[in-house]
């Protein structure tokens, strides 16, 4: 198992220098000069000389690249073009903001979808399985969006029940903090139960049929206990490996979800520094999405190698 | 007739009245405006509340009510702001050029003078000012024991320093007053006079130092730049606290603000990037006011009962100039009348704006001016068009890319125009780009050309425009030679010449002339197409009292209170 995660590991590592090339290069792509960008069009061509000359932008690109690299390595993210403070001072809160999004979606999105989709397969062709599967699907289908809005006008505007920003106010304690980003959640786990749901009720399937399961029917165990024991053990592991990509998704992807609930998210900041060209914190943002999707995948790979003996095993093998 | 009122505005007339309020007075005397006007004009060169009263009585009309409006008791309210979108970068005043910059700033900030109404001038860190008969020296008398926020009392040295800064490289109020004013003009007269020395002269310059240039917020001489978030340091009546880039600002009530207490104890501001989601949250109650909303992206808000819109008549808009100096057909006049002859302008400004706008007349004075209301209305002519284009020698149409950006309506009122210009055989693709790239570039202005931005040189494009007291800046940047912001690149000295007449005349008479003068020029040659002219919208909630929306977008919030 150490050599599959020390494996698993390293490709992470490559994946992200190969990341941050191709970051660092689209941003070099974004039209205009930056200095003149920051400066404003009636700034003289020396001065926006200086200040590309201040930025380091005058220099060959790989220069460029590998003191940004090298910076960002030991912590330093330099300074916002725009606003002209750290980046680590506009991405820390919004990292931690996303966190909490997440785990709030997280919360709601895991244990419905498995036992919605367990659910199913135990009552599959049924219509109760059907209707899972079905509405599953259906949310799947409908764009963030449009159920990002169903959310705000249902639970926002006419039953006045939940907030319709996910931006508790300062100083806001843990229930209401909660309370403020439920609309947001909600609208997380429309777009995931379905996808959760289906790999859930899939992997119940397959186990409920395998000849492990049938034999343990045979030996006269009871129902809960297979179903426990080697059903859903066997089960959950697929749907272990899809939940954990989704932790990617969760933090770093949430623009338009974000944006609708005007949630100062890593996703919504990131937008708005492409929309303001404000490259230094674009691509320091980009890049701190990328860790966290493969921090994620490897917590997945860990978490996967310990519940699958196969994997477990290879080493000795 | 007063004869009390006759001997003082006699005497007024011959000890202290210059040419321009000499103009002034005979002009309405003799019938050339009304009374609305001469107020209007009157604040403009600084005359006296009993002056005008007086002009008034011997006109036979009641004397002016410049009584302040009541103002609500000081409470413990505070107001949420939305403001959409956040500022696009450093809240630094005098390199502002975006909405939610000035309005950020404008919460706190104050100026020599401010424009309410859309047109009409008040004093508000200046108290009186005067001209030389050529109006090209302004000398503007401060308003005594005003308070910055760190304490310090306003002085002439930090009026001066405030405006060496907007006059000098890297400003960007240079559009609105570069061609007239050098650092070295801004001088100190005493410790409460400043004089501004033209270098032209121009008879509304008070508008130009008044909140119409929004980068103008008067800040203490020992300012350090990049620090207006940091330390609180205007005048006004609010103090910015508490700043997140691109999340939210928070302002407190200023305890010595010249002005009194304002009634709100505080103003908390949030940055929207959607409309949308602004919308909800003042119709669920989570926010009491958004500073700007537009027809297109905020219906809901429109018609709901619940909701009360704030209307400022102005001069935004959108121009769409074509490159009168390209290897193209829009070099020929006949073409570009043709274009603008496709337009059904009223359908238009029912389509984009549900009727909060005014039909263009493809000049930039705007309906709200009141200048050129002689000028017949440019209409839809299809056949009159074609005729044009078979003149021109392109019966047969032609291929074209239009540029633009993704503001507002703007995409939409590109596909009106894709559409309108099908009619007579002219294929426009579009190219519609984000804000920030459409702007990028250079853009340094002649003599070494209009530099590589795409707004100043695409063949034909749509740009957005702030709306102005005054027309000065589209007169002079967008279509006097060698203007800065020319993209059409128009040059015609007839109309330069009238430029100057009417930005020195004294004569409302000469102005509004002039203006039409200019006016059938541009229609003639149709370097650009005005289609509209749109009113800035606020949308509150029923619970805001006393909050006017400002036509180029400021959030003053200084007389507003929760009820």
């Amino acid at each position: 198992m150490a050599r599959f995660l020390l494996k698993r590991f390293a490709l992470g590592l490559i994946t992200l220098v190969l990341v941050s090339m191709i970051v660092f290069a689209v941003a070099q792509l974004l039209p205009g000069n930056l200095a003149r960008n920051v400066l404003g069009p009636f700034a003289t061509p020396a001065s926006v000389a200086q200040l590309n000359h201040q930025l380091g932008v005058d220099r060959p690109i790989y220069t460029q690249y590998a003191d940004w690299i090298s910076k960002f390595i030991q912590g330093n993210l330099g300074n916002s073009l725009e606003y002209q403070v750290s980046v680590s001072s506009l991405l820390g809160p919004a990292l931690l903001n996303s966190l909490k999004l997440a785990a709030v979606a997280f919360a709601l999105v895991v244990p419905l979808s498995i036992v919605g989709g367990v659910f199913a397969a135990l009552r599959r062709g049924r219509i109760s399985d059907r209707v899972i599967t079905l509405t599953g699907l259906s949310l799947t289908a409908v764009p963030e969006f449009v159920s990002a809005i169903m959310l705000i006008l249902v639970f926002g505007l006419l039953l006045k029940l939940l907030p319709v920003s996910a931006a508790a106010p300062p100083g806001a304690g843990f229930f209401t903090t909660i309370k403020y980003l439920l609309l947001s959640a909600m609208a997380l786990v429309m777009v995931l139960f379905g996808y959760i749901a289906r790999m859930a009720r899939a992997g119940t399937i397959e186990a409920l049929e395998a000849d492990y399961t049938r034999t343990a029917f045979l030996k006269g165990i009871p129902t809960r206990t297979v179903l426990f024991r080697h059903v859903l053990r066997n089960s959950l592991l697929p749907t272990i490996a899809v939940i954990a990509t989704q932790t990617g998704y969760l933090i770093g992807g949430l623009v338009v979800i974000e944006t609708l609930f005007n949630y100062n998210g890593i996703g919504h900041r990131i937008l708005i520094a492409a929309q303001n060209k404000d490259v230094t914190l674009l691509q320091s943002g980009v890049l701190v999405i990328a860790i966290v999707y493969l921090v994620a995948t490897l917590i997945a790979d860990i978490l996967y190698s310990v519940l699958n003996p196969r994997i477990r095993h290879a080493t000795a093998e | 007739m007063d004869r009390e009122a006759r001997r003082k505005l006699e005497e007024y007339r011959r000890s202290e009245a210059g040419p321009f309020e000499n103009t002034l007075i005979d002009e309405f005397l003799t019938g050339e405006f009304d009374r609305r006007e001469l107020i209007r004009r009157a604040t403009v060169l600084g005359m006296s509340v009993p002056v005008v009263g007086a002009v008034l009585a011997v006109a036979g009309e009641p004397a002016p009510a410049f009584a302040a409006r009541a103002r609500a008791a000081a409470g413990s309210s505070r107001l949420r702001v939305a403001i959409i979108p956040p500022p696009a970068a450093l809240i630094e005043p005098h390199t502002w050029l975006d909405q939610g910059g000035l309005e950020t700033g404008g919460i706190c900030g104050e100026f020599l003078t401010r424009v309410v109404n859309s047109k009409t001038l008040m004093p508000e860190l200046a108290l009186s000012w005067s001209t030389n008969k050529e109006a090209s020296i302004w000398t503007f008398k401060l308003r005594p024991n005003v308070k910055f926020h760190t304490g310090q009392t306003m002085t002439a040295d930090d009026v001066v320093a405030t405006w060496k800064r907007l006059a000098s490289p890297g400003s960007q109020a240079l559009s609105a007053v570069g061609t007239y004013l050098h650092p070295g003009g801004v001088q100190k007269v005493d410790d409460m006079t400043v004089a501004f020395h033209l270098n032209q002269p121009v008879s509304n310059f008070p508008f130009l130092v008044s909140s119409t240039t929004y980068q103008a917020i008067i800040l203490p001489a020992n300012y350090v730049l990049g620090t207006f978030t940091k330390t609180p340091q205007c005048t006004g009546a609010f103090m910015i606290t508490k700043y997140s880039p691109g999340v939210g600002a928070t302002y407190e009530r200023f305890s010595g603000w010249w002005g009194g207490t304002a009634p709100l104890a505080g103003v908390d501001v949030t940055y929207y990037t959607a409309a949308a989601a602004a919308d909800a949250a003042l119709l669920s109650g989570s926010i009491d006011l958004i500073g700007q909303v537009q027809v297109t992206t905020d219906r809901a808000l429109l018609n709901n009962p619940n909701v009360q819109i704030f209307k400022a008549h102005g001069a935004t808009h959108r121009e769409m100039p074509m490159r009168v100096d390209a290897n193209n057909p829009f070099s020929d006049y006949r073409v570009r009348q043709a274009v603008a002859l496709t337009l059904d302008r009223p359908a238009i400004v029912k389509t984009l704006f549900s009727g909060f706008a005014d039909v263009g007349n493809d000049t930039p004075f705007a309906p709200v001016y009141g200048l050129t209301n002689s000028v017949p209305q440019r209409k839809k002519n299809i056949a009159m068009a074609k005729q044009l284009m078979a003149a021109a020698g392109h019966a047969k149409g032609f291929s074209m890319t239009l540029t633009t950006e993704t503001t507002g309506e703007i995409p939409q009122l590109a596909q009106i125009v894709k559409q309108a210009v099908a009619a007579i055989g002219i294929n426009l693709t579009l190219n519609i780009e984000s804000a920030t790239a459409y702007f990028n570039g250079t853009q340094t202005g002649p003599p070494k050309g209009w530099g590589n931005t795409p707004w100043l040189n695409a063949p034909i494009n749509i740009t957005d425009w702030g709306s102005r007291a005054v027309p000065n800046v589209y007169l002079v940047s967008a279509l006097s030679t060698g203007g800065v912001w020319n993209a059409a690149h128009y040059a015609n000295k007839k109309f330069d010449a009238l430029v100057h007449k009417y930005l020195s005349s004294p004569s409302f008479k000469d102005q509004s002339a002039a203006a039409v003068a200019m006016s059938n020029i541009l229609l003639h040659d149709t370097p650009v197409v005005f289609p509209y002219f749109y009113y800035y919208l606020a949308a509150g909630s029923k619970s805001v009292k006393g909050y006017s929306a400002d036509a180029l977008g400021e959030v003053y919030l200084s007389k507003t209170s929760l009820g």
